[in-house]
């Protein structure tokens, strides 16, 4: 069995507490060190001790990294042993690890790019350049130290705090226990690149020494369920990353059949684990024949061990597997199944199972359901009226509106908690360099200064 | 009844009594009508056994019942024995933390806090803390043994001792409340009395908790001034996992030795670390027995666990000062065989079962 160190700021270091980290079938893949809260006082002390990197070397080192992460041998592992083990211990489809191993590359390599599109149009980057003899705005950092709580749903969400790297902070990060091995190489790959073992550190921790990492550092994100939202909601120093909520809207102006091949990739891509996956699909009609599309196109879906190339659904172990459908079929009563409504665990006789989709009716646009995400291809479809408006979309990290009607969009656009509005034919999920996820990161590590110099 | 046996009670303080006729002393004295307590006395009339004559030994201290919820309530004059006379020199009333409800309230007379200061400086004379340094406690005083404890143990070893006031039961209502803030707020003022003392005196030993020790470790110029001054940590009251004790011991405080207690008010003071073990192995505890004897036991069938298995603590507290037998305690521990000599269980780490964030979080993506 492999050791998972943590990586503290003299290095690795190899804990006497560790955790059993095991594939989705049960057997044992590494033992992740975890560290006790001292040592997480003392590696956050060494971040804040140390100083950043020039802009240029850092940037250079962070491209370094991302093809060292995407095709390298990093802590003695191959790109391609890195994508086997990591999709047999979390349970992400082969297909979906390439993804995302695509998206961390892409990320550390138009970092510089992607956080300048944050910057303020009247602020400049350094007190030297020209506009400062007039007098000007300066991008500057709100802190030195930034700390991030990840998640294992996917191994994307690790390429957002490379942001933070190339911004010039010092960056710690917990790993979540699912899934460990993607942090472990990425930073692992940001050192090998060039960062000292004082830039970046990983910091596995039991719950009991989770909160000092946010004590420790000076601006946080955290990815959680809805309570580690409300928890964080007041605290100007944590960023919390919730579940997205997303939604489709389908106007009785547009013939959703059109659509279908986007309703339905908007709901399954990424197995339907990520934040931008859609958790409902709201129809201003009848929405039984859009169920039942959607049932149909989503039940082909095959149930594949995740190292499968043509896996697309995520597994869990067993036990877990039956856990999400205990929660699913409890929220699901008195719902019209559509899919799913007999269970959705495909056990796949390994001691690891196939979350399979789900396709749910409600009659209600107002019913709460609408927002119960579940990490897996599960979807609540209903009737949407111009009562309901966008009142019934709120809460979402994306909408997809699919509609000509510009008021609506005008509505949509316009309401807060909507975070992201993608109008037409594209799904959910979409997303590219330099386009804002929830918000840019860098509206929330960054502020600006008025500088002048003679 | 020959005074002979009951001389035993009082054997100097360097020497070691025969276990099982210690207890035996102990159960003429504190069931004898003219030495024993009124609560013990009282006690006895309930007992399905006469403990002077069916007690023989450590292993029949698990015959009586666990009588320290009633310590809750009951007068504590009544717990003084009366063999003692009118000049029993009385140390003070203490009570427990109230973890686990109301407070309990026992007598300290100075006999027994004499013999537990002993044996404390002793140890530190082993792990070469030097005598006549001056000391900081950062724990809990005023109704808490354990202010005491530090302080005789200080005052033997030839110190002052500067005390910094930690109330565990406030401490625990804002934990228990979720007032993390608060929480927060309250152990920075302890960090910050602790720093007047650091910074104005020159102190060699510093006493508090593992928690207080990681929050003086958020302070450079704090373990800067302790890397500086101090000679000898002595920490108890919480869990020390073998690897903060091993970063403590290698990168924080360098210089220092540490020297862990596990105590409780309900033995009236303390087990103590034992000496000289290596990083990797966890933190042992040993009761000075025959006055304090611990067992491990699972908890559903009352019998001892096999060494090296986690059970919970059994304790007794036997001395002429106070009989505190068969106390089930909260706290589990792995059993360990005793140190050659020594009676009953050893234990280590001690503490609440491992934990691990549960991470099946079922709802949301994340």
């Amino acid at each position: 069995m492999a050791a998972l160190d943590a990586l503290g700021p003299k290095g690795p270091y190899r804990s006497r507490h560790r955790l059993t980290v095991s594939d989705v079938t049960g057997a044992p893949m590494a033992g992740l060190s975890l560290v006790p809260r001292l040592f997480v006082t003392r590696a956050l002390a060494a971040l804040r001790a140390a100083g950043t990197l020039p802009l240029e070397e850092r940037l250079a080192a962070l491209k370094r990294a991302g093809e060292l992460f995407a095709t390298g041998t990093v802590a003695g592992m191959s790109a391609e042993a890195y994508e086997g083990a990591v999709c047999r211990m979390s349970g992400t489809p082969l297909a979906n690890v390439r993804i995302a191993v695509e998206a961390i590359r892409l990320s550390a390599t138009e970092a510089y790019r992607s956080v300048q599109a944050a910057r303020p149009v009247g602020a400049v980057g350094d007190w030297r350049d020209p506009y400062a003899r007039g007098g000007t705005a300066v991008w500057i950092r709100r802190g030195d130290v930034f700390a991030v709580h990840a998640a294992g749903n996917h191994p994307a969400v690790h390429a957002l705090w490379l942001e933070a790297l190339a911004l010039g902070y010092r960056v710690a990060v917990r790993p979540s226990r699912r899934e460990p091995l993607t942090p472990y190489r990425l930073v692992s790959a940001v050192r090998e690149a060039g960062f000292g073992t004082d830039q970046v550190v990983l910091l596995p921790t039991d719950h009991d020494a989770a909160g000092e990492i946010l004590h420790g550092a000076d601006l946080s994100m955290v990815y959680g369920g809805q309570e580690v939202i409300d928890r964080y909601a007041a605290d100007p120093t944590v960023l919390p990353n919730g579940p997205g909520r997303s939604k489709i809207l389908i106007t009785a102006d547009r013939e959703w059949r059109d659509h279908l091949d986007v309703v339905v990739d908007s709901i399954a891509r990424h197995g339907g684990t990520a934040c931008v996956n859609a958790t409902a699909v709201l129809v201003e009609g009848d929405p039984a024949p859009v169920a039942e599309a959607l049932a149909e196109r989503l039940a082909a879906l095959p149930s594949l061990p995740p190292q499968d190339e043509k896996a697309v659904l995520p597994v869990h172990p067993l036990e877990v597997a039956r856990g999400f459908e205990r929660l699913l079929l409890g929220k699901a009563a008195g719902a019209r199944a559509w899919l799913g409504g007999d269970g959705v665990v495909a056990d796949l006789g390994d001691g690891s199972a196939a979350l399979r989709p789900a396709v749910f009716q409600l009659d209600d646009p107002r019913d709460a359901r609408l927002g119960v995400e579940l990490s897996f291809p599960c979807v609540w479809v209903a009737p949407w009226t111009r009562e309901a408006g966008v009142a019934a979309l709120r809460d979402s990290l994306v909408v997809t509106a699919l509609t000509g009607d510009e008021a609506l969009l005008d509505g949509l656009l316009a309401e807060p908690s909507i975070k992201n509005l993608y109008i037409g034919d594209h799904p959910t999920h979409w997303i590219a360099p330099g386009i804002p996820h929830d918000a840019y990161l860098g509206e929330f590590l960054m502020r600006t200064k008025a500088v002048i110099r003679g | 009844m020959p005074t002979a046996s009951l001389s035993v009670l009082d054997i100097p303080f360097d020497e070691r009594p025969d276990p099982d006729e210690y207890i035996r002393a102990a159960m003429e004295w504190h069931f004898g009508p003219d030495t024993g307590s009124p609560f013990w006395l009282r006690k006895a009339e309930t007992l399905d056994f006469d403990p002077r004559r069916d007690v023989k030994g450590v292993a029949d201290l698990a015959l009586f019942p666990n009588v320290t919820g009633e310590l809750r309530d009951v007068p504590v004059r009544d717990l003084i024995p009366q063999g003692y006379g009118a000049d029993a020199r009385i140390v003070g009333v203490f009570e427990s933390g109230g973890t686990t409800g109301a407070p309990k309230r026992i007598v300290c007379l100075r006999d027994w806090l004499d013999r537990l200061t002993h044996g404390l400086s002793a140890d530190l004379d082993g792990l070469g803390v030097p005598r006549g340094v001056d000391w900081v406690a950062i724990a809990p005083s005023g109704p808490h043994m354990v202010g005491e404890m530090v302080a005789g143990a200080a005052a033997r070893h030839g110190g002052l001792m500067f005390r910094v006031d930690m109330d565990p039961r406030w401490v625990k209502k804002l934990i228990s409340a979720g007032k993390a803030e608060e929480t927060d707020a309250y152990v920075n003022h302890l960090v910050e009395q602790a720093a007047y003392v650091l910074r104005t005196q020159d102190i060699g030993v510093l006493m508090t908790t593992p928690p207080l020790l990681e929050r003086l470790a958020r302070h450079d110029d704090l373990i800067e001034l302790i890397g500086e001054k101090v000679k000898g940590i002595m920490w108890g009251g919480a869990h020390m996992d073998a690897d903060t004790r091993d970063l403590l011991r290698t990168e924080v405080f360098p210089g220092c030795e540490l020297y862990g207690t596990y105590g409780n008010t309900m033995i009236l003071g303390g087990a103590t670390e034992r000496l000289g073990l290596g990083p990797d192995e966890p933190c042992v505890f040993d009761p000075r027995t025959p006055f304090v004897t611990f067992s491990v036991v699972d908890p559903a069938s009352g019998r001892p666990v096999p060494y090296g298995e986690r059970g919970q603590v059994v304790m007794n507290h036997v001395s002429k000062s106070a009989l505190l037998p068969n106390n089930l305690e909260r706290d589990l521990a792995i059993r360990v065989p005793p140190p050659e000599g020594a009676v009953g269980d050893s234990v280590a780490d001690v503490g609440p079962v491992a934990m691990f964030d549960d991470e099946v979080v079922i709802e949301g993506v994340y």
